[in-house]
């Protein structure tokens, strides 16, 4: 099955910037070097078993943006999944960043009635006062939504940056909204946090350590109250860790592979449960062992291995 | 611009003075290193008006003084005499005069009153510029520095420089080489680390202070930068994970963590070691021949990283924990007899 996802938003915005943090594992600081995107960059990212994200990174100029919406329309906003468009937070022509959304929304709804519509707030990490600004520009682009028809449930509008874990937060919940056996995946994690005596169970896609599904997802009740007392930032925190490691760790041509952890807090163990996905175990249990986890982990491999059909 | 700020009296701190310009960087690296600051937030530090003095406890027990910029050797508030190292920040772009001078005039002090003082110029922010620029510009100010001290006839005084930044590992990898010329027990320490290597079949181990990942001793064999690196970075998200998952309601349960002092239900050194160790495994390359990254704590300030291969960590993990026991046992025995000889 393939998702189409257009990524749209004024040029220099930090779309691609974003696509090669998550999707390429590209460190933030290496995006200063990236050039202007020129018409639209194509990216295939396969993802759960039969899940192939295509992803349309479109450049922002107002010369490739007249051609979306006029002589490409049709080839451009046709069989859309999810359009993502990208806002500066400190853009000077909001003006021009609305008006063209405006237009996109109405191509949307001439070819792909039914895409879901996310909303990025970007460069976070320059805003001085970040909740206000953020509640600000949200509102406001809800009520910009609302006059355009589009009203408030229907768009999601999240604050982002490249430098910390926000970004994982946003690209999670809309990978989420695409995968179709979530709520399975989720049952079968809980089943599997019971087994390992755990208090949480996370799943996350290979490549890109974005969250596919956990244990405890916020609307069924957790196996114990014990994770709903945890950071609320944890998922996309681990993500962002992760990444980070495997990037340091290719610094050195090595690749990560699995990790094990007997923390004050807690104990954990990251490691592979199917060929896309990684399953991170979060247990405070004091009796249990590591090794026993990884026992669990590779029993369960099977399972899970069905549950995305790739047996 | 002196001053006092609280610092707990009692045992003797090794003594580092933190000299420069204005805005050349050294609050910058004092908060990098000793208080977790993410690099990008010092853009919002605030101009040092007076001597703040920093208490920073790892093998062995530290003073930082980071000093305002206009700082001379009369209005220090102390002799250089209680001093062991100076480490002098200059921006690498400030090719002027000014910084210059200024160290030379404290070196000068410093080999009249303090001849064993330790000098380290740090040439800093040395991620601004493109490979060429840099080493020219790091060229230029070590000629000049030699220059001006050959002038003033004081060229007994050594001193070593090091680029640095506080974006990338050379600020850890600087102030670590630093730190090993304060410990004076650094060769028992890196014994201990020999032994562990040779045991373990592990190509690199390093002793890292596990919150400013300063490295505080490794094994003979050369450093790598890309291994310490990667060290470096596997320290900072292990130090990342742990508050993440922490849950109050079930920490009581696993709080068994070494304290510093022996608690009173607990006094005994015997007990002491059947406490709980944090540890921690990466394994690398998901064939066989791979390498494991493993972490031990070893004191409450101090990690053992080690290089081990996985056919190692995975066939014979007994073995690998025994040398690890031994290793703690020596290192918290070092720790033990400085903390006595310091009075603590
Ligand atoms: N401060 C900050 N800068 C960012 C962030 N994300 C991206 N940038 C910077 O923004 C600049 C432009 O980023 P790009 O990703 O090339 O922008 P784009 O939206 O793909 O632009 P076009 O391809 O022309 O449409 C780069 O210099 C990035 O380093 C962020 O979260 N914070
Ligand atoms: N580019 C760069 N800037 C740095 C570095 N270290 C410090 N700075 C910046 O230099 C400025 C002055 O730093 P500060 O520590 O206050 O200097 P101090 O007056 O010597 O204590 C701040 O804006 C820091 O963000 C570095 O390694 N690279
Ligand atoms: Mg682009």
């Amino acid at each position: 099955m393939k998702k189409k996802v257009l990524l749209m938003g004024a040029s220099g915005s930090g779309k691609t910037s974003m696509r090669s943090l998550i999707f390429s594992n590209n460190p933030a600081s290496l995006t200063a070097r990236l050039g202007a995107t020129i018409d639209v960059e194509q990216n295939h990212v396969r993802f759960l078993g039969d899940l192939i994200l295509n992803l349309w990174d479109c450049g922002g100029q107002d010369a490739f943006m007249d051609s979306y919406l006029t002589t490409q329309r049709s080839t451009i906003f046709q069989h859309v999944g999810v359009l993502i468009y990208v806002f500066d937070v400190e853009t000077n022509e909001m003006h021009k960043d609305l008006e063209y959304y405006r237009d996109c929304l109405d191509g949307l709804r001439q070819f792909s009635p039914d895409a879901a519509v996310f909303l990025l707030v970007h460069k976070m990490d320059l805003a001085h006062d970040k909740d206000a600004t953020f509640e600000r520009k949200k509102k406001e682009l809800h009520e910009h939504s609302e006059k355009l028809g589009q009203p408030t449930p229907s768009v999601t509008v999240f604050g982002t940056s490249i430098y910390d874990e926000s970004l994982y937060r946003a690209w999670s919940s809309i990978v989420h909204t695409l995968i179709p056996n979530a709520a399975v995946l989720s049952k079968h994690l809980t089943i599997f946090a019971e087994a390992c005596s755990a208090t949480e169970v996370i799943l996350f896609e290979r490549t890109t350590f974005l969250v596919i599904a956990t244990s405890s997802s916020p609307t069924s009740p957790s196996p114990g109250a014990a994770s709903q007392e945890l950071e609320a930032t944890r998922y996309e925190r681990t993500s962002e860790l992760i990444k980070a490691f495997k990037h340091s760790c290719s610094r050195v041509r090595e690749e990560f592979h699995s990790l094990e952890m007997e923390l004050p807090e807690f104990s954990a163990v990251l490691d592979e449960m199917t060929k896309n996905t990684y399953v991170l175990i979060i247990v405070h249990d004091p009796t249990i062992e590591t090794a026993a986890l990884k026992l669990n982990i590779r029993m369960a491999r099977r399972k899970f291995e069905e549950l995305q059909g790739l047996t | 611009t002196t001053s006092t700020t609280s610092v707990p009296k009692g045992i003797a701190r090794t003594k580092i003075l933190l000299l420069g310009q204005r805005r050349s960087g050294k609050t910058s690296i004092k908060e990098v290193l000793f208080n977790a600051l993410p690099p990008k937030q010092t853009f919002y530090l605030e101009t040092t008006m007076r001597v703040i003095k920093h208490a920073y406890d790892t093998v062995i027990p530290l003073e930082i003084w980071d000093c305002p910029g206009n700082v001379t050797v009369e209005t220090l508030g102390a002799p250089l005499s209680r001093f062991s190292a100076l480490i002098f920040v200059i921006d690498i772009r400030d090719l002027y005069k000014q910084p210059i001078s200024k160290l030379v005039e404290f070196i000068i002090a410093a080999s009249r009153d303090n001849p064993q003082l330790l000098v380290e110029v740090f040439v800093h922010k040395a991620e601004k510029l493109q490979e060429d620029d840099k080493i020219e510009n790091f060229r230029q100010i070590q000629e000049r520095v030699q220059d001006s001290l050959m002038e003033r006839e004081c060229e007994q005084m050594p001193c070593n420089f090091h680029l640095t930044s506080v974006y990338d590992h050379s600020l850890h990898e600087a102030f670590s080489k630093v730190l090993h010329k304060l410990i004076h027990s650094l060769p028992f320490l890196e014994d201990l680390l020999n032994v562990f290597c040779a045991n373990s079949q592990s190509p690199k181990a390093f002793l890292f202070d596990a919150a400013s990942r300063l490295y505080v001793a490794t094994d003979a064999s050369p450093v790598d930068s890309a291994t310490h690196n990667l060290c470096c970075d596997y320290l900072s998200m292990l130090n990342a994970f742990g508050p993440l998952y922490r849950s109050s309601t079930s920490s009581a349960t696993r709080l068994r963590i070494p304290s510093v002092e022996p608690s009173p239900d607990n006094p005994s050194p015997q007990e002491t070691k059947h406490r709980f160790y944090p540890s921690a495994a990466a394994s690398l390359h998901p064939s066989a021949p791979g390498t494991t990254l493993t972490y031990h704590l070893i004191t409450p300030h101090l990690a053992l990283l080690a290089l081990v291969p996985t056919g190692v960590y995975e066939g014979r993990r007994g073995l690998l924990e025994y040398n690890v026991v031994f290793f703690r046992e020596g290192v918290q025995e070092i720790c033990a007899v400085e903390q006595e000889a310091r009075g603590g």
